[in-house]
Formats: structure tokens, C-alpha cells, sequence
């Protein structure tokens, strides 16, 4: 066949040499499929046809926008808890427990029963979907993790904090008392502070002072006050010392 | 986690662990995660000896893992950008590294 195929024609003058050598290979049409020249491979690969793509009817497909999910039966009781729980208790902390074994968490309710302090735990979805809703958006961050609440209707830091140091597997994360929110820091600050009485005494002590002072020196006998008199007057004008000792007689 | 499943946390050649983060950031999720992890009671009941101190601050400081070996080697992870997975892998695998006896029992 490659014989055949070697044509050998006239060289004429102008003509190009007309020697195919073609070595046999396969033929054009081919059962099985001919390898393409790489050129023709290319060529093919950058001129494929792209049809354009059908537009979906409106509403044939449902719309990517997320739907939020009604929360169950369930998850509205628990929100309701916390609202209550948020209106009366005027302390709520945050712990992060890791793993506190059963009969020490038993142990430790107790003791923070005595003072009045309830353990409530609540699943972290409802509570980061409760608290970004409702003003104690701020708290939203703490809770991640195992977290456990302490709430109590009176601030008692300082009884929490002593029955705290007890179990070192629970980690204070912060608290809202007050509705303030306080981190840990801040707590134990807050249970360093005397009760609102002594406050409030050593206010009024503080303002009182001056007045108080001078109640005091009016009620001395009247000559040890124009003694001091005299004296005040002295030293506040060394120079004129006549004319002061002069109206302080004038006085008396 | 997958990492906790494989193998429990051997604190065997730990001497102290301290964990410090600041509760109100957003970058501290993997931080207690692995607190939870370190602090559970298998990886408790494998050293009684070992301290988990957990330490809460409020500075906007970085989260901080601090290991102490006993044998004086210290490891500071930084847990803003790492997951809990991947602070437990370096972990675990720098304890058993440490502990040929826990190598000779897995092997």
C-alpha cells in the first residue's frame, strides 16, 4: 500500500514535488476512534459549542433567601423561663463547667441553696437566640461550650464566690447584676464592696464633716472660741497685727 | 470530636496546664473547647498530679494555652486562629513523644 501510494509525477516547471510518502496508517472512517492531530484537537476544544442556558419560570425553584425556623413548643417555654427569670432575678452568672462529677455538682447546689442561688441549665441555641433579641445582647459571646447559670433574686457575690472556690472545675465567665454586666473581675470587685448602708453612712459622714465641725466649735464655751478667734486672726495677718488684735477686742 | 475519640488525653508528663481567654471575645470558642476537652474527668483521672487552672480575663488579650512538662518544657499556643482539634493534635502528639511507655503501649 505504501508503494502504491509513493506517486512519483513529471517534474514540470512551477509544480511542487508531488512525492506523498504517506506511511500506512488507518484509514479516515475507523471503528475505533482515529487519534486527532493535536492542532485539530485544540481548535476543536476553543470553537465547542456553548448553548444558552434556560431560563427558569418564575417559581419553578424555591427562593434562595433563608427561612428561618419557627421555633417549637419547647424552645417558647424555655424563652419564656428566661424572660421571667431575667425580670426577677437581679443576679445571673455564667460558668463554664469542665465535666464537675455528679455527686460534687449535687454538693454544690446544696450549698448554693442555702443562700438562695438556683443552678438552671439551658441549651446554648435557645440562649444566644433569647439574649441577641432581648437588651442583654452583649452576653451573647459567653455563652459557648458547657455553660451552666447561677441566678438568684438577691445579689449574693461574695456567698457564690466562697462556695465557688471550692470546685475548681467551674470557671466564672461573667455575670449580670443589677443589670449590669460584669466579667469576672468585675464580680469579684463588686463583692469586695461594703453593703449600700455603710455606703450611703459614710456619704452623708463625708458631706456633714465641715459643717459638723463648725456646730462643734460654736457649742464650745464662748471663751475658748474668742480664743481662737483671736489666734485665727493672728496668724492671718502677722503684719498688722494691732489693728486685728484691735477689732478682735472691738468684737469681744 | 474526632480527636478526642481516637485517643484519651494523657496528661501523664504534664505538670500544669493553664488556659487564659477573655470570655467576651469572639476568637476564643476553640480556647475552651479545648479547656472543656483537657479539663474532662478521664483526662483528670490519667494524672491526678496535674493542675488545670483556668484563668479569666477581660483585657481583649489573646487566648492562651500554657503547658508545663515535668521536665521543665514549656508549650505557649496561641488558640486566636487554631481550632480545638488541631491545639489537642500538637498536644497529644508532643505528650506521647514525650511518654516512651504510652508509645510502647499504643505500638
Amino acid at each position: 500500500m505504501a508503494a502504491t501510494l509513493c506517486v512519483k509525477l513529471p517534474l514540470k516547471q512551477g509544480w511542487l514535488p508531488l512525492t506523498q510518502c504517506i506511511r500506512h496508517g488507518s484509514k479516515a472512517v475507523t471503528r475505533h476512534k482515529r487519534p486527532m492531530h493535536f492542532l485539530k484537537k485544540k481548535l476543536l476544544a476553543v470553537t465547542e459549542y456553548i448553548p444558552p442556558k434556560p431560563v427558569a419560570a418564575p417559581g419553578a425553584y424555591p427562593s434562595q433567601t433563608e427561612r428561618v425556623q419557627e421555633d417549637n413548643g419547647l424552645v417558647l417555654l424555655m424563652k419564656r423561663d428566661l424572660r421571667n427569670l431575667f425580670q426577677d432575678c437581679k443576679m445571673v452568672a455564667v460558668l463554664q463547667n469542665n465535666s464537675i462529677s455528679a455527686d460534687d455538682m449535687i454538693m454544690l447546689r446544696h450549698r448554693l441553696l442555702k443562700y438562695g442561688i438556683t443552678v438552671k441549665f439551658f441549651p446554648n441555641q435557645v440562649m444566644r437566640s433569647f439574649l441577641s433579641d432581648s437588651v442583654y445582647y452583649n452576653m451573647v459571646p459567653l455563652f459557648v461550650g458547657p455553660t451552666v447559670l447561677f441566678v438568684s433574686k438577691e445579689p449574693k457575690v461574695k456567698e457564690m464566690l466562697t462556695t465557688l472556690r471550692t470546685s475548681p472545675q467551674m470557671t466564672l465567665l461573667g455575670a449580670c447584676v443589677d443589670h449590669t454586666l460584669l466579667s469576672a473581675q468585675g464580680i469579684a470587685s463588686y463583692s469586695k464592696l461594703p453593703s449600700v448602708t455603710v455606703v450611703q453612712g459614710e456619704l452623708v459622714s463625708g458631706l456633714t464633716m465641715l459643717t459638723s465641725r463648725t456646730a462643734g466649735m460654736l457649742q464650745h464655751h464662748p471663751a475658748h472660741l474668742s480664743a481662737l478667734l483671736q489666734q485665727y486672726v493672728k496668724q492671718q495677718s502677722p503684719d498688722s497685727n494691732t489693728e486685728a488684735a484691735s477689732k478682735a477686742e472691738e468684737a469681744t | 470530636m474526632a480527636a478526642s475519640r481516637k485517643a484519651a488525653v494523657l496528661l501523664k508528663t504534664v505538670k500544669k496546664i493553664t488556659v487564659q481567654f477573655c470570655p467576651f471575645e469572639s476568637n476564643v470558642r476553640s480556647t475552651r473547647e479545648f479547656l472543656a476537652m483537657v479539663g474532662s474527668e478521664k483526662a483528670r483521672a490519667s494524672n491526678m498530679n496535674c493542675e488545670v487552672i483556668p484563668v479569666v480575663k477581660h483585657d481583649k488579650s489573646e487566648p492562651l494555652v500554657d503547658i508545663m512538662y515535668t521536665d521543665g518544657e514549656r508549650l505557649l499556643m496561641k488558640g486566636a486562629n487554631l481550632t480545638s482539634g488541631e491545639m489537642l493534635s500538637a498536644f497529644q502528639a508532643r505528650c506521647i513523644a514525650k511518654d516512651p511507655q504510652a508509645k510502647a503501649g499504643l505500638k
